[in-house]
């Protein structure tokens, strides 16, 4: 097997040689390879991609590739990471050419995400207490409401269908006022804000919930306690629930496609 | 309250197929420059022959080269007209139904700009070399590099792994031009 290629883990600021230990996608030994002040985090592989048609297998690559920039960031603070499967083609020499090539992109970015990481954050509702809630500071509808319980049957029936509808689309309008209204108090605080799209995945203990909006904040280290108190009086809500999780390596963040 | 360190599977799998810096990651064919390999957990379930349909190359081995190199000699030239630089890229679709990015290969030859695909063998977009101005575009995509071709009938997207070659290979060819027929060629950057 020759190894005449580098899968690249992330690039960290960093001047030193130094070795992370056999951490690697199927236990390879992780090592940089640095150029001035900057170093790509890498492991020799044959040139061509990892692929396999077992899910389990793949899941595994992919989760010792997140551990190796976990580690990397332990080590060197801030890292450029880099998606699962780039590989570069060519010795640790081309690796380096490549370094001094995009030095000033790479630089930049490194510059740009200095003392600072990626958070996710998620805010859930209770649907049903929010629609409550609507209900309750609605007058005309509370009025409605009151009206149906005095008619017929069959008129009650379609007026409640009517009830329910208007009252649906006032708590969407209300679930959308609110996400604008947490967007603003948190948005301040971060450098960089993104709506992440919706996950497949809702924790446990927020299966009965609603999602409400989901962000991907590039924070700087000192504005993460602010922003936890922030977060913790949304949390703090009635209804109201707040996942916070990090810090990351700026996966949402990072550019290195020139600017403009 | 303070940030977890938790993430399920389903988050990790996000960030690190979806997100994190790319490297020309399905732009592989390059003039000039570091060849860098990069393909998507989604592309591994296609074949070798799709993959090179859709410009995801997986591999640099003969077949693959000798497949690309083909395409060469069957692009339809002028007489004395000679291709001066080849690269993987696609073009903007926006008319019709479907907006989307069509793959190819762009060829600037002494006389055009083509996108020239090899199924079925056609010529997707052509322009004369003349009054042709090249523009860089802000990025919709993390990984696409965008241009836009601004010639006397309308405009163009395109997107190339490496925008400077092909602007290079523009203006390289332009002065060429411009000493022989006193023609000059835009490029703006």
């Amino acid at each position: 097997m020759v190894k005449e290629a580098r899968y690249l883990y992330s690039v960290a600021r960093t001047g030193h040689i130094a070795q992370l230990g056999s951490i690697g996608i199927q236990e390879n030994n992780v090592y940089i390879v640095p150029y001035k002040d900057i170093a790509a985090i890498v492991h020799a592989c044959e040139a061509k991609p990892y692929r396999t048609e077992d899910k389990k297998l793949a899941e595994g690559w992919v989760l010792e590739h997140s551990y190796v920039i976990d580690q990397a960031m332990k080590m060197f603070g801030t890292v450029l990471p880099f998606s699962f499967d780039v590989i570069i083609k060519g010795d640790d020499d081309v690796v380096k050419e490549w370094l001094c090539r995009d030095y000033e992109n790479l630089a930049r970015e490194l510059l740009r995400m200095q003392g600072t990481a990626e958070y996710s954050i998620q805010i859930y509702c209770d649907y049903d207490y929010l629609e409550k809630l609507v209900l309750a500071n609605n007058q005309e509808l509370c009025d409605l409401k009151n009206r149906i319980e005095k008619e017929s049957k069959g008129k009650a029936y379609l007026q409640r269908r009517n009830l329910e509808l208007k009252l649906k689309s006032l708590t969407y309008s209300e679930t959308g006022r609110l996400a604008d209204q947490f967007c603003s108090e948190i948005k301040p605080l971060v450098k960089e804000l993104k709506t992440a799209g919706r996950t497949s995945w809702t924790p446990e203990k927020y299966r009965d919930k609603k999602l409400l909006a989901t962000y991907s904040c590039l924070v700087s280290d000192e504005a993460v306690k602010k922003l936890g108190e922030v977060l913790e009086e949304i949390n703090g809500k009635e209804g109201f629930y707040v996942r916070f999780t990090g810090p990351w390596a700026p996966f949402s963040f990072v550019r290195l496609s020139e600017a403009g | 309250m303070n940030p977890e360190k938790e993430s399920c599977l389903v988050e990790v799998l996000d960030r690190l197929l979806n997100k994190g810096a790319v490297l020309n990651a399905d732009l592989i064919i390059s003039v000039a420059g570091i060849p860098l390999i990069g393909v998507t957990l989604k592309a591994m379930i296609a074949g070798m022959e799709t993959m090179l349909e859709y410009g995801i190359m997986e591999d640099w081995d003969k077949s693959s080269r000798e497949l690309y190199a083909s395409q060469e000699t069957h692009l339809p030239l002028f007489p004395g007209e000679q291709i001066l630089y080849k690269a993987f890229g696609y073009l903007r679709e926006d008319e019709g139904l479907i907006k989307c990015w069509v793959p190819g290969i762009w060829n600037i030859t002494s006389h055009r700009v083509i996108l020239w695909v090899k199924t079925p063998g056609k010529i997707l977009f052509e322009t004369p070399r003349e009054n042709l101005r090249v523009l860089r575009v802000p990025a919709s995509h993390e990984v696409r590099k965008e241009l836009e071709l601004i010639y006397p009938q309308g405009s163009r997207r395109i997107s190339l792994s490496d925008r400077n070659e092909f602007e290079e290979a523009l203006a390289g060819t332009a002065e060429e031009r411009a000493a022989k027929k006193g023609s000059e060629l835009l490029i703006t950057g």
